[in-house]
């Protein structure tokens, strides 16, 4: 995580100060949530649940450092989760029809990519709403899930197919290192390469960005690509854990991604943010949920604690902007 | 009593930047006192603490001898104070009359109907007063800037305003608004109104203003009645040392033709507009606001698909409306009248803001050169003495001139062959503006074809090779240097050469 502080060309000053101070901030709230649950029930700390904890978020980091990339362009993308339980599906029926993991895992990416550029055409290319053609894809993947599962689960026994998301080193869940490799590499792309610097200059100012001949149309597109290649790479790690293929799956995974990529200080207007807020934000976020359970708090409680602290969070952070501009 | 306001000992600082230590600042009714400065002096700082946007870290505020707190932009209307904003605050789908009572409409006796023929009336009232021809009836979206400054400041003083605060008001308006607004002024003071005046354009001040006083690095320097002091006193201490003057260099012009635009029409915008510029020739286009040139650049720029005629560069036809992408890669610049709206990148550095038209020259196996980016960041800043805490600074956070100065020093790279500049020196202060004027010639030197659009006559006459006026989309005449004929340029761009 050293990576891309290091590596990041060009932090303005007065972002890395506020931005810095709000990572503290997060460890902070991560300390004390982590110290809090621990006292609260002794399992907290076993390895096991943290081998736990962290594969139960490791779609969550996926999905989020997409939304980062989208939200950083000044969008939004409500369709992540049915992405997830589309490409999936998808994914499955490739496996089960030619009994190739490769062929599956390929399979499970693009059509996630598909959903991607079909948002990111629409969004970039034709300018309309992200909210809403992200609603619409979102209940369009979903239907498309349902119908190739005929609104049933598929189980999977290829063992290389639930590799990724299912298999463990001791206590280590495999996707945990797999995650750390896809941050690394998404922190080159957004801070070392020029696709970073325009996905920035996109949600700083659209217009200018055009003017300069940047062509923010297609940094859009590709950035929706992007977050649908990472619901599909998040597909076959559900599809692992579980060990089978669920229509219903991802459901509300849009809501965490959103809630985490905004704790981690992700402004909702683009052009300001970092990749490592979110990993931060995940964190916490999935602490906290992973603590809810364990300490066992009423299921139907927890969907109230995750609206609270999405608007406790938006709350929070423009009472802060508001007296800044002062 | 004639009512006055003195700033004491004022202090403010953002961060490591001391944008102002120990001002003091007296306004008395009745006069035009003008603020004047270096960009980044701290003018528009000491007049955002007036107007309650920024809180001063020390010094006070008195008006007539009373210390008062002001905290928020309202407490300033409170007091008096109004700010006329640049980025006008008007709601355009309503009219005048709307607009100025908006928040505090008459009603009929105590029925919820607004009473308009009565807020019309008092609005033609006021406009009376100041010899002002504006249609209370008018939707604000069918009048110019100059106007909708008016109808700015009007509504200011139906809520009772005794001090009206102008950061550089001309710099978006024509000649004719100018003269327009200066009229206004002159009634406003003879009315007992007190005004702040902002401005890097000395011929303006000299003529309105009864004291001046000069900024330089969040401090005062200078404060003198206007009578007892000249433009080049005022000028010289702003940096401590005379004007470096910009005098045009002697040059043959001799390279091919870069950029050749042939009977370029577009309904209603221009009409049958043909121009060739060479390579290390400028060509300046003026004309008043509104006589077409900036929607010609952006055509040619490739922003415009809509137009008829043919746009040949480096001799090759170019397809309308092929985005500024394709533009940019074959060596064209443009910078913008807008800088806000079209111009930076506010969340974004100064360095990403500077850097990210070339971004690519930068790049080794798909990765940015940091230093490489750096080298190129530092003298761009250096060539344009832009004033910035540093380049990793968010330019939202500059002053208004540096801006400025951004937006047209990112295109200072080698392979440039064409720079487009729609008013490059808008809000940019007078000493820098010759350094300007003289990169633009270094830029033609070295060969690139510069096309300039300035309503500034002076710039015009100073800057130019060739110069062009248009008036309603057509040009009037060719002049080429050292021909130059300023009157009758002044006639052409009003109409008045059109007919003989
Ligand atoms: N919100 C802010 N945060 C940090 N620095 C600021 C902020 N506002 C102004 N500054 C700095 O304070 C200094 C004074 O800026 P100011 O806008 O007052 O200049 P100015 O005299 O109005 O210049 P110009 O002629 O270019 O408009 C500049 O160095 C600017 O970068
Ligand atoms: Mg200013």
């Amino acid at each position: 995580m050293t990576m891309s502080t290091a590596a990041a060309p060009a932090r303005p000053r007065r972002a890395m100060d506020s931005l810095t101070q709000r990572y503290l901030v997060l460890v902070g709230l991560i300390v004390i949530a982590s110290v809090g649950f621990g006292i609260a029930n002794e399992n907290f700390y076993s390895l096991a649940n943290i081998g736990i904890l962290l594969r139960s978020i490791a779609v969550l980091f996926l999905v989020s450092m997409g939304m980062t990339f989208i939200m950083l362009t000044g969008g939004i993308d409500l369709s992540v989760g049915s992405n997830v339980a589309f490409a999936g599906g998808v994914g499955v029926i490739a496996l089960t029809a030619t009994d190739s993991a490769a062929l599956g895992f390929v399979a499970a990416i693009l059509a996630g990519m598909a959903i991607g550029a079909i948002n990111g055409v629409f969004i970039g290319r034709l300018r309309l709403s992200a909210f809403m053609v992200t609603l619409a894809t979102f209940a369009l993947a979903r239907g498309l899930a349902l119908v190739i599962y005929d609104a049933d689960s598929i189980n999977v026994s290829n063992a290389a197919f639930l590799w990724l998301g299912g298999q463990s080193w001791g206590s280590l869940p495999v996707v945990i290192p797999f995650v750390a490799l896809v941050f690394v590499a998404l922190s080159v792309l957004l801070y070392r390469a020029p696709f970073g610097r325009d996905v920035y200059a996109a949600g700083s100012n659209f217009n200018t960005a055009f003017v300069l001949g940047r062509m923010p149309q297609r940094t859009l597109v590709w950035v929706y690509v992007l977050s649908g290649a990472l619901a599909g790479l998040s597909a076959i790690i559900t599809v692992g854990r579980v060990s089978s293929g669920q229509p219903w799956t991802g459901l509300y995974l849009e809501f965490d991604a959103i809630t985490a990529v905004i704790l981690g200080g992700t402004s909702l207007f683009g052009g300001r943010g970092r990749l490592l807020g979110t990993i931060l934000g995940v964190l916490l976020y999935g602490i906290i949920i992973n603590g809810l359970v364990l300490t066992g708090t009423n299921p139907y409680l927890q969907s109230l604690i995750k609206g609270l602290i999405l608007l406790g969070v938006v709350l929070l952070d423009t009472l802060v902007q508001r007296r800044k501009a002062q | 009593m004639t009512r006055r306001l003195d700033m004491h000992g004022i202090g403010k600082s953002f961060f490591a930047t001391r944008a102002l230590d120990n001002v003091d600042f007296t306004c008395i009714a009745g006069e035009v006192h003008a603020l004047v400065g270096l960009n980044g002096a701290g003018k528009s700082t000491l007049m955002k603490i007036l107007g309650g946007v920024y809180q001063r870290d020390e010094g006070e505020i008195l008006i007539d001898g009373q210390t008062v707190e002001i905290t928020a932009p309202a407490d300033a209307g409170r007091h008096g104070i109004a700010m006329i904003h640049q980025e006008l605050s008007l709601i355009n789908e309503l009219t005048v009359a709307a607009n100025i009572f908006l928040g505090r409409e008459i009603r009929r006796g105590r029925t919820p109907f607004l009473d308009k023929a009565g807020m019309a009336r008092a609005v033609r009232a006021q406009l009376d007063r100041f010899g002002l021809s504006l249609d209370p009836h008018k939707p604000v979206r069918e009048l110019n800037s100059g106007e909708k400054q008016i109808v700015e400041i009007i509504r200011a003083l139906m809520s009772d305003a005794w001090l009206i605060v102008m950061d550089e008001p001309t710099s978006a308006l024509s000649e004719e608004d100018k003269e327009m607004l200066f009229d206004f002024i002159r009634r406003m003071k003879a009315e007992g109104i007190a005004i702040i005046y902002i401005s890097h354009h000395m011929p303006e001040i000299f003529s309105i203003a009864e004291q001046v006083t000069v900024m330089r690095d969040g401090r005062i320097v200078l404060s003198e009645r206007t009578g007892e002091t000249t433009e080049d006193a005022v000028i010289k201490s702003m940096t401590g040392a005379e004007l470096d003057q910009f005098v045009k260099p002697h040059k043959q012009i001799t390279g091919e033709v870069v950029l050749s635009v042939e009977d370029l029409s577009s309904p209603g915008k221009y009409e049958g507009v043909s121009l060739d510029v060479h390579a290390g020739e400028i060509v300046v286009l003026t004309g008043l606001r509104g006589c077409g040139a900036p929607d010609l650049a952006k055509a040619v720029f490739g922003l415009d698909p809509d137009y008829t005629g043919t746009v040949r560069y480096m001799g090759r036809t170019l397809t309308p409306g092929r985005g500024p992408a394709v533009a940019v890669r074959q060596g064209m610049g443009l910078v913008t009248e807008n800088r806000d709206k079209n111009g930076i990148l506010p969340p974004l550095s100064v360095r990403d803001n500077i850097a990210l038209p070339f971004l690519e020259k930068s790049v080794t196996a798909g990765l940015i050169d940091g230093a490489r980016v750096d080298g190129i960041v530092d003298k761009a800043i250096r060539d344009t003495s832009t004033k910035t805490a540093s380049p990793a600074q968010e330019i939202r956070f500059l002053s208004g001139g540096n801006k400025q100065k951004i937006c047209f020093s990112r295109w200072l790279d080698e392979d440039l062959k064409l720079l487009i500049l729609l008013e490059p020196t808008r809000g940019i202060d007078v000493h820098a503006k010759a350094d300007i004027y003289r990169i633009i010639e270094d830029l033609a030197e070295r060969g690139v074809a510069i096309l300039i659009l300035s309503y500034e006559i002076d710039e015009v006459l100073m800057l130019g090779d060739r110069v062009l006026t248009l008036f309603e989309g057509r040009t009037v005449q060719d002049y080429s240097y050292p021909h130059f004929d300023k009157d009758r340029m002044l006639a052409d761009m009003a109409g008045a050469g059109h007919a003989t």
